[in-house]
């Protein structure tokens, strides 16, 4: 706690020394809040906060996901793929073009560190989906050869660190997106295309309920390392 | 006539929809439960009363071992059931419960005698759980029993069911290499199961199971057999992606897996 003090004094006499903090000059946890508040500073950079917020919430309403918690490593390495064009991103490929490595380290080591509460979803929840996605969530559909989602994103979906990221409390705009970007767009990030064969076999409504059910859940809100 | 041309008519299109719906599977038909292959009752028909809360009960323990049979698993070891007979012990080619239950009482040559299903769940414990053996009268036995019992509800008894098992390969084209397999492992493995064998973990429990190591199975488990292991490999490994490893990335693979440090067979110890 008084460590937290401590470096939350430290940052604001950095910030008030400079306006805007070189990336050098501060801490690299300083160093990603400040790009998640106001961006790095090059021409057309875009703060994170727009969408991700500053607590890493996210934004349900347009589906920017909620990134508060996620494992360093799963921030870091998925923003390294949109950069490369192997994650499927419209919006984020243009975000993210001008982070340099230390920029992708910084953010995902803030980003890891916040917490945030569960935003709420537009719309309610359909209880049969929720239901229907809790079957496959937990039990899997062996048949086609998928196995549970919790045999890989931990019990609860709260993640097995550091490249499963946690999909409990997601928003259910992303979570529908992204099985439909595994499934038939260009998210080809995936280790060993696991996600995408998965998200290829599962029906549009499987996929619509695994979402709704991942997004009625409750967020981790232990640290992940 | 015509009622025979409609079927023969349903049955192409019926035949022209499953291979189509093969293909989108990506992959082989044989790892998935079809007509060919015994399918288990499903859950929903557990009975209510004391015969399905033994079946429930015999559920929990399979799936979380360290939890509901605590006192017969291994200090340190970190598998269930699970870990090997997946989808819950429902999953072809991964030993099923159902193709199990209807061999037995049979001969084995591990311990030289007809071994009745009672026994054979003891030496699960003892050596993939590395752990000691319940007694048969025991709860965990019971319950266990039950579950495989109501698995195997309906199928033939004394047959060797398809996906009963694990699967035999044919024997290595060149002799497994600890070399290739250890690069198989860091690019098909590592990513679930740890580049040191020591599986993965969420909140501090175990998801992904030790593969060697204090955690995993002893040097008595029958996966420390490397054919075994290669057929489990063959079929299942990596989750969902079963068969996609060739028949020696699956034997040099699972050549390097049982080369690394695990648990001593406790028969061994005994003798000394």
């Amino acid at each position: 706690m008084l460590k937290k003090v401590l470096s939350g004094i430290a940052l604001s006499v950095l910030i008030a020394g400079s306006a805007a903090p070189s990336a050098g000059a501060v801490t690299l946890m300083a160093w990603g809040k400040h790009i998640a508040k106001e961006g790095n500073g090059t021409p057309g950079s875009t703060a994170c906060m727009e969408c991700h917020r500053l607590n890493g919430g996210g934004m349900p309403s347009i589906g920017a996901p909620r990134i508060a918690g996620q494992p360093r490593r799963y921030i870091a390495r998925e923003i390294r793929e949109v950069q490369a064009g192997k994650r499927y991103g419209p919006v984020m490929s243009g975000v993210v073009q001008n982070l340099s490595k230390r920029d992708i380290q910084a953010v995902a080591l803030y980003y890891s560190r916040v917490h945030a509460p569960k935003l709420r979803d537009v719309g309610k929840p359909d209880p049969s989906l929720v239901s229907k996605g809790r079957r496959i969530a937990t039990r899997g559909l062996w048949a086609k050869n998928i196995p549970a989602c919790v045999q890989c994103h931990g019990p609860g979906g709260y993640g097995v660190p550091p490249l499963f990221p946690y999909i409990a409390g997601q928003n259910r705009t992303y979570l529908l997106r992204q099985l439909m970007a595994y499934a038939f767009l260009k998210r080809q990030d995936d280790p060993q295309g696991l996600m995408r064969g998965i998200a290829r076999r599962l029906t549009p409504e499987e996929r619509k309920a695994v979402a709704e059910y991942f997004s009625s859940l409750q967020p981790p809100d232990r640290d992940v390392p | 006539m015509t009622v025979r041309l409609t079927f023969l008519g349903a049955f192409i299109v019926a035949a022209m929809l499953l291979s189509s719906v093969d293909r989108a599977w990506s992959g082989p038909v044989e790892v998935m439960q079809g007509t060919e292959i015994f399918t288990p009752p499903p859950d929903s028909e557990i009975p209510a009363g004391p015969f399905g809360d033994l079946v429930r009960k015999g559920e929990k323990i399979f799936t979380q071992t360290g939890r509901f049979a605590r006192k017969y698993v291994g200090a340190e070891n970190k598998m269930t059931c699970e870990s090997c007979h997946l989808d819950r012990g429902r999953k072809p080619y991964s030993a099923p419960l159902w193709g199990a239950y209807v061999m037995y009482p049979r001969y084995r040559s591990k311990n030289h005698m007809v071994n009745k299903l009672d026994e054979r769940i003891q030496g699960c414990f003892r050596f993939s759980m590395n752990g000691t053996a319940p007694p048969v009268t025991s709860d965990t036995v019971k319950a266990l029993i039950a579950y495989s019992f109501w698995m195997s509800r309906g199928a033939p008894v004394g047959v060797r069911l398809k996906g009963q098992g694990l699967v035999k390969l044919p024997p290595p084209a060149r002799t497994p290499s600890l070399f290739r397999g250890k690069k198989v492992y860091a690019a098909r493995c590592a990513l679930c199961h740890g580049a040191h064998g020591q599986g993965r973990t969420s909140h501090g429990g175990q998801v992904f199971p030790p593969v060697w190591g204090n955690g995993s199975y002893n040097k008595g488990a029958g996966l420390y057999k490397i054919a075994k292991l290669a057929g489990f490999i063959k079929m299942n490994m990596p989750l969902s992606k079963g068969d996609s490893l060739t028949d020696q990335e699956s034997w040099d693979v699972a050549a390097y897996i049982d080369s690394q440090p695990r648990p001593a067979d406790p028969r061994k110890l005994a003798r000394r």
